[in-house]
């Protein structure tokens, strides 16, 4: 009997969730203990998310029942969950931009001196949950200058104001660089430790699974396929028990056939970020045709800020960047697009996608002037797009809605191949990539992976930039290391450890140059 | 918008005037109007069905119809000219100014151009009033896109600048010698004037012209590739930057039509109705334009037909006041319901799909189970 264990704070029984069209969740039986860490895992679209957004109350389960704490949950809504004390960080994070560390945590239950605000007791507050869990933030900053990694600390920080004792993360390192996922992972084994919390981690990486979870749960098409000890299973069994068949990423061969024409070229740039720091110092770097240059550093380092600079999206202070031989210096992002240059930008939402209009208009920007879809340049040729759309729909395997649903109501593994499938069409021979995988299920993540090394067979010039290592070893040629805007140390995969190459990420090489 | 999204936007739309003209109704029965009536009024005043008593159906009011066209025609120009630039993610508040400089750079021009043959006369004064409108609407737009500086605010605020402007050339320096006139420019030489359609009413040739540019706007709008352009700019302008699109520019071409259009307005207004500029010559009826493309979204088909039923219930209004004592401010308030109701229906649809989307999943498990 489920719920009847002393220990059991989570319990569902039989829950199914049915979304227009959709079975999201089917009869899911499931207890989570007091003080274990659950990792939950399963491609896109298996259910994982429902599951959880069910347990923090933005959906009411369609059948079947929720218990915490041994009371049946009997109101579906985030403000009772949190009451019973859950917490939830969801993958887009909400948060006031405008607002400081200290306002967004304390944000809906704000300490207050007679009407007004009290700005200092906020402070304090944080200030003591700082120190409370550990969690390094300055209440001070506002969150729109900060990182996404201590972004993340605010959601959790939030959660933990708020009196929540079962965290729920969303697949919380798919924005964390590897050394802000290992200080989240010791932040969690502590607060387990320590404050006997609960935590259940919705993920991708088996990895991860292996190195923080106690058990672990595996959906499948919204059932919940396998529930293990950690230690009773490997990353083998898992991806398995994910996808049904066997499916661990294998490598790719680098045939030796790139010719030596530099195609992007960057000489002692220097770009300024958001604050208008420097965060580009001097850096320079060459992509040859048919090779992979993959950048290895923690977030935050310059990597965005040196992307946009070359594909024209941020001014740059001084420097020069040459695409295909020709100075971009002053050339709008839509000039340098035409000196031969494609790009998958980091951030596929807010950046990657127009998420209103439909995949018809998101696949075809770009080329709507073009004989094949316009007359003369003026007038649309819809069926045009239309066939085109669909024909690029089924070569990237898209699924969803149909060629006319709003991009917006993808899942982030479709969003992207929508963004790759257009960037990738255009037929460039310089391509610049940005976090190509992050959020994406194993089985788009080798599909994605299969077209970058075709591109790169096919003589096109590639940079790419991950916060994901085992990427960057698997597809690239090369690799520099960025460390605070400047370049660290460079390096083929074959001829450094994936373990030692964060001694270069953090600044080690430096030194040695000098 | 399209399919599912589409119907169930009419359907709302449908039911909100509904309800609105419910709400009338009750009123002006609180007020102690007899509601059929006052609709019957407002029908007759524009259309024709009924006569004063209330019945004989199917006597056309010529007039009516002309006055109700005429404002349709003013509410269709100026809510196209609101959607192209709110498309493209430029809000454009600055058409009544952009309309007085046109209206009294084209009258001043026709004054000037008196005795010139009108196939010349005509064109130039067209020319001329797109220009004066489309200058004015330059200013806050590049002001936006090189300086970001809020067009809303901008184009409020030139709004008074224009028409103080000119109201003060038409009181001062340009101030006809024309006895008993007060306040208004020389006249329009006689053959230049767009002729009464229909006599008695305000229907002029100039609507010949406002279908064609509704033509070309919804041409421009809906199957052009910087129509297309616009709509992602209006939709994500970071995307659109990103990919490519010269988002700077299209955002000042979209305001450079859209004040183009205000200022052909303007001239319509002073050669269609007054002879001559005059300063009183608007009710502030770049707003009401400016709500129809709200309510429809900024779809330019939609505008025309919502431009329609607007004029018919501007007109009617004043009908109502005039034949049934009516004060037409309850057409203001149907008015503000309507769209009202609109505002609010994208919450209160949102809620009721996914009500129903839950009863039918639990009935679905019901029969499974």
């Amino acid at each position: 009997m489920p719920g009847s264990e002393e220990n059991t704070i989570v319990s569902f029984r039989h829950v199914s969730m049915q979304f227009p069209g959709v079975l999201a969740n089917d009869d899911v039986s499931l207890d989570i203990r007091r003080g274990e860490v659950f990792a939950l895992v399963g491609e896109n679209g298996a259910g994982k998310s429902t599951l959880m957004n069910i347990l923090y109350g933005m959906n009411a389960p369609t059948s079947g029942e929720v218990w915490v704490k041994g009371r049946r949950v009997e109101s579906f809504s985030p403000r009772d969950a949190i009451d019973r004390g859950i917490g939830m960080v969801h993958q887009h994070f909400k948060l006031v931009p405008s607002f400081t560390v200290a306002q967004n945590i304390v944000l809906n239950c704000e300490p207050r001196r007679g009407i007004f605000y009290d700005f200092a007791a906020a402070r304090k507050t944080v200030e003591k949950l700082v120190d409370e869990y550990g969690l390094q933030v300055n209440p001070g900053d506002r969150v729109e200058d900060i990182s996404v990694g201590l972004q993340q600390r605010v959601e959790i920080l939030k959660t933990f104001h708020r009196g929540a004792d079962v965290l729920i993360l969303d697949e919380p390192t798919a924005v964390l660089t590897p050394k802000e996922t290992d200080e989240l992972f010791s932040v969690i084994r502590s607060i387990v430790r320590e404050k006997q919390m609960t935590v259940i981690i919705i993920t991708h990486k088996l990895y991860e699974v292996m190195a923080i979870s106690d058990r672990v749960g595996v959906m499948r098409q919204g059932r919940l396929v396998a529930v293990k000890e950690t230690k009773e299973v490997d990353e083998r069994i898992l991806a398995s028990l994910m996808v049904g068949k066997e499916v661990l990423l294998s490598a790719l061969p680098h045939p030796d056939d790139h010719d030596d024409t530099v195609a992007v070229e960057v000489r002692d740039l220097t770009v300024k970020d958001n604050r208008g720091l420097l965060a580009v110092r001097g850096l320079s770097l060459k992509v040859e045709r048919g090779e992979i240059l993959g950048i290895v550093g923690i977030e935050g380092n310059g990597q965005s800020e040196l992307i946009e600079a070359i594909t024209g999206l941020r001014p740059i202070e001084s420097g020069q960047i040459f695409i295909q031989g020709k100075d971009t210096r002053g050339l709008t992002p839509g000039k340098i697009r035409a000196l031969g240059l494609a790009h998958v930008p980091e951030d596929r939402l807010s950046t990657g996608v127009s998420a209103k209009a439909d995949i018809t208009d998101n696949v075809v920007v770009g080329k709507e002037k073009t004989p094949e879809f316009s007359v003369a340049g003026i007038h649309m040729k819809r069926g045009a797009m239309k066939r085109y759309a669909q024909k690029l729909y089924e070569q990237f395997d898209i699924r969803g809605a149909g060629i006319d649903a709003q991009a917006g109501e993808l899942s982030g593994g479709n969003m992207q191949k929508v963004v790759v499938a257009r960037e990738f069409s255009y037929d460039t021979p310089v391509l610049i990539i940005s976090q190509p995988t992050r959020g994406v299920d194993i089985g788009a993540m080798d599909f994605i992976h299969q077209q970058i090394m075709q591109k790169r067979n096919r003589s096109c010039a590639i940079l790419l930039v991950s916060a994901d290592l085992d990427e960057l070893y698997r597809l690239s040629d090369r690799l520099v290391t960025i460390y605070e805007g400047r370049l660290t140390g460079e390096f083929t995969p074959g001829s450094i450890p994936k373990t030692e190459i964060s001694y270069y990420m953090t600044g080690g090489g430096r030194e040695e140059k000098k | 918008m399209k399919g599912a999204s589409r119907r169930s936007y009419l359907i709302s739309l449908f039911l909100s005037i509904l309800l609105a003209l419910v709400v009338g109704g009750v009123l002006m029965a609180l007020t102690g109007h007899d509601p059929i009536n006052g609709y019957q009024q407002l029908i007759s005043g524009t259309l024709g069905l009924f006569d004063e008593n209330g019945f004989n159906i199917c006597v056309w009011n010529d007039r009516g119809i002309g006055n109700t066209l005429y404002k349709a025609a003013q509410l269709c120009i100026t809510g196209l000219a609101t959607a192209v630039a709110a498309q493209a993610g430029i809000f454009n508040v600055g058409g009544e100014g952009q309309m007085y400089l046109g209206a009294l750079g084209s009258a001043w021009l026709g004054a000037q151009l008196s005795g010139v043959s009108p196939w010349i006369t005509i064109p130039l004064c067209l020319l001329f009033a797109a220009v004066c409108g489309a200058l004015y609407a330059w200013v806050p737009a590049v002001m936006k896109v090189k300086m970001g500086i809020n067009e809303v605010i901008t184009t409020i605020l030139l709004n008074t600048v224009a028409i103080k402007f000119c109201t003060y050339m038409a009181t001062g320096p340009l101030k006809t010698a024309e006895r008993g006139i007060n306040q208004g420019t020389d006249a329009v030489d006689k053959a230049f004037l767009f002729d009464k359609l229909i006599p008695g009413s305000s229907l002029t040739e100039s609507i010949f012209y406002i279908a064609v540019i509704s033509l070309i706007v919804w041409y421009l709008m809906s199957r052009t590739t910087a129509g297309y352009q616009m709509k992602l700019i209006g939709q994500n302008e970071r995307f659109a930057r990103f990919a490519g699109i010269p988002a700077d520019r299209l955002a000042i071409i979209a305001m450079l039509i859209s004040g183009a259009m205000c200022g052909l307005l303007g001239m319509f207004e002073s050669f269609g109705l007054w002879k001559r500029f005059r300063p009183d010559f608007s009710n502030e009826f770049y707003f009401d334009g400016m709500l129809v493309a709200m309510i429809m979204r900024y779809q330019p088909l939609g505008i025309v037909l919502m431009s329609l039923f607007f004029g018919v219930l501007k007109m009617g209004g004043a009908a109502m006041q005039s034949q049934a004592g009516i004060s037409s401010v309850l057409i203001q308030i149907i008015q503000s319901i309507i769209i009202f109701f609109m505002a609010a229906e994208e919450g209160i649809l949102q809620n009721l799909r996914a009500r129903r989307a839950v009863s039918a999943a639990k009935r679905q498990t019901v029969k499974e189970g």
